[in-house]
């Protein structure tokens, strides 16, 4: 059963005494941004704290809590400077996200990273991880590419300029972004942004920028969804392919986003929104006999001639 | 009295006893359960100590004395307290990206938080890299599979494998394994007495725990159970060089694992020695690039392409 609202309070209260006892005079402003919550709701909690103590409850057994000019102090609270260990719960979610995370091509904190999660292994005990062990195995990939200048771009709210390679156009383009997140999804970074080009939100997939350079110049983020988000948003533009897929295609419908899943004369029937065909009939290519396409006609003959066109280099 | 001023009051009296409290004597000291209903507030403190535990507070119940004349209740400081853990700038900044996530204030982001105040550095250092979000982490079974793991329990499941035939599968659970964007749970097939490796997002049912697991041999290593190519699964023999148009090699060529750059011809094409298998799966990997790449050497492999090519109606 998830805590409730006061459990909740009480965690949160729990972490919070001894970052304010270890950091005195940090300021609400600070704890409300780094503890999740509201200056008002955090004043009100560290009101409480006031009666809080031992028996008999007279002043001088009470923790003292002192706020002025928007900062913190807390003292007679000894028995709260050191937080509460981890729950099994909260390990393994912080082990697993750094397991992946550290799995995330080109990153930069890599080492850190694993060197952080032994430390967190070794000290909390097998009491708390039991016998975790996740292995990850990230893509050797050279080098980080143009990742960390976009990191950098995202912090410092920077417009960039990238030479972007769009596998559904087939065709590499110069655009000016806002990138607002930088996330790891399905072992990629992405990143999210305004692009001035079509004047709209955009996901890119980082290992397809070829260069992000630098343009000086500032932008406001709009708040554009980060991680979390799905990696297709379909549009009015979209086509709509529907494909049989054999027994050894099947991992398309896991792999992308598609949708209206039938089973037919043992073949997976499925849609596939996109707003470009080319793409498509490369993959219509590599599934050859293993799928069959249904809609739309012209589909088919559009992976004959790639097929013609792939044909030609080997003649 | 509010419920939390009570909470904290009990969770300081119980860390700071030098022994077991009895009920009675909670009540004679904290005047939120002084009432005169003696049963009720009985029913406030057990339910005020599963709201405790619920969050992880370690509340033990131990006799008051040597002669076990009534059972106390008391909060271990050594279980308590997170252990001391230093952390480096570097570390605490890598760890703040991977809980910086979707939700805040979920487990990952709390751990995190006790994490930094109980190391004493870094944290404002790392509250400085924003933009970088960390995993999503939200696949289906994750927890499940590693709370299996941890614990070497046995689970049950149904299984769709990559060809689409679903059935039950029991499986003694022995680690975890990342690849290129998917969690695998390694373990046992108790059917067929051999390990294998379960995608997490191929399994259609809840995970049932259905008792310990048998432990893995010496030695153990997840990863090895799950083979794989740049072209999915299946094993590497040897190697294929292939050329990949200018317009692709800038991203083809580092996103394959184990991929040599061999050379850059004079026409802009990129040759790179990759690893490669006899079989329909090679083929079909490389025809994804369409006419952005061409199989080099050796001949079979070369054969087999363009044979795949004339099948598919392309007049040569």
């Amino acid at each position: 059963m998830p805590p409730g609202r006061t459990a909740e309070r009480l965690r949160r209260l729990l972490a919070l005494v001894p970052y304010v006892v270890r950091n005195p005079g940090t300021s609400v402003a600070e704890l409300a941004e780094l503890f999740g919550t509201t200056r008002e709701a955090l004043t009100s909690d560290l009101n409480l704290l006031l009666f809080t103590g031992l028996p008999p409850y007279s002043p001088g057994d009470l923790i003292e809590v002192e706020i002025e000019e928007g900062r913190v102090w807390i003292r007679m609270a000894d028995y709260f400077s050191r937080p509460l260990r981890l729950t099994r719960a909260e390990a393994l979610s912080l082990y697993l996200r750094g397991a992946e995370l550290s799995g995330a091509p080109g990153l930069e904190e890599a080492q850190a990273l694993r060197s952080a999660l032994e430390k967190l292994r070794d000290a909390l005990g097998p009491e708390t991880l039991g016998e975790l062990t996740a292995e990850v195995e990230g893509e050797d990939a050279d080098g980080a590419g143009p990742l960390p200048a976009i990191r950098a771009a995202v912090a410092a709210r920077e417009r960039i300029e990238i030479d972007h390679y769009s596998i559904g156009r087939d065709e590499l383009t110069t655009r000016r972004i806002d990138p607002e997140e930088v996330f790891p999804a399905l072992g990629r970074w992405y990143v999210v942004a305004w692009c001035h080009m079509v004047d709209g939100e955009r996901l890119f997939r980082v290992d397809r920028i070829r260069e992000a350079r630098p343009t000086g110049e500032r932008f406001e983020p709009r708040g554009l969804l980060g991680q979390g988000r799905p990696l297709y948003s379909p549009s009015q533009q979209d086509r709509m392919v529907r494909l049989r897929l054999g027994p050894r295609a099947r991992w398309v419908a896991e792999y992308y986003a598609t949708d209206d899943e039938r089973e037919v004369d043992g073949r997976l029937e499925i849609s596939l929104p996109t707003k470009d065909l080319g793409w498509v009939a490369k993959l219509v290519l590599r599934l050859g006999g293993d799928v069959e396409v249904a809609e739309p006609p012209e589909l088919g003959q559009l992976a004959r001639d790639v097929a013609q066109a792939t044909l030609a280099l080997y003649r | 009295m509010q419920p939390l001023e009570r909470l904290l009051n009990l969770v300081v009296l119980l860390l700071e006893t030098r022994r077991p409290l009895t009920f009675e004597e909670i009540r004679d000291g904290l005047a939120a359960y002084d009432q005169e209903d003696v049963a009720s507030a009985k029913r406030q403190f057990e339910r005020d100590k599963d709201q405790l535990r619920d969050i992880g507070i370690p509340l033990e119940v131990a006799p008051v004395d040597v002669w076990e004349s009534a059972e106390g209740y008391r909060i271990p400081k050594e279980r308590y307290y997170l252990p001391q853990i230093e952390l480096s700038p570097e570390e605490a900044a890598a760890l703040f990206v991977a809980a910086r996530g979707s939700r805040r204030g979920d487990d990952a982001g709390q751990a995190l938080v006790k994490l930094l105040v109980g190391s004493g550095s870094g944290l404002l250092g790392a509250a400085e890299a924003p933009g970088t979000a960390g995993p999503d982490a939200s696949a289906p079974h994750l927890p499940a599979a590693a709370e299996a793991a941890s614990r070497r329990r046995r689970v049950a499941f149904t299984y769709r494998s990559a060809r689409g035939e679903e059935r039950e599968r029991s499986v003694d659970a022995w680690g975890l394994v990342f690849r290129r964007g998917s969690w695998y749970l390694v373990g046992r097939d108790v059917a067929q007495d051999e390990p294998r490796a379960f995608r997490l997002s191929r399994i259609r049912s809840s995970l049932r725990d259905t008792g310990a697991g048998e432990a893995p041999p010496e030695g153990f290593r997840a990863a090895e159970h799950i083979v794989a190519g740049p072209w999915g699964v299946g094993e590497p023999e040897g190697t294929a060089r292939v050329a990949f148009s200018p317009k692709v090699a800038w991203w083809a060529v580092p996103a394959i694992p184990g991929a040599q750059v061999a050379s850059t011809r004079p026409d802009g094409w990129t040759e790179a020695d990759v690893p490669a298998a006899p079989g329909e799966e090679f083929v079909s990997w490389v025809l994804s690039f369409g006419p952005d790449a061409v199989v080099v050497a050796p001949a079979e492999l070369r054969r087999a392409v363009v044979e795949r090519l004339e099948a598919f109606g392309a007049a040569g």
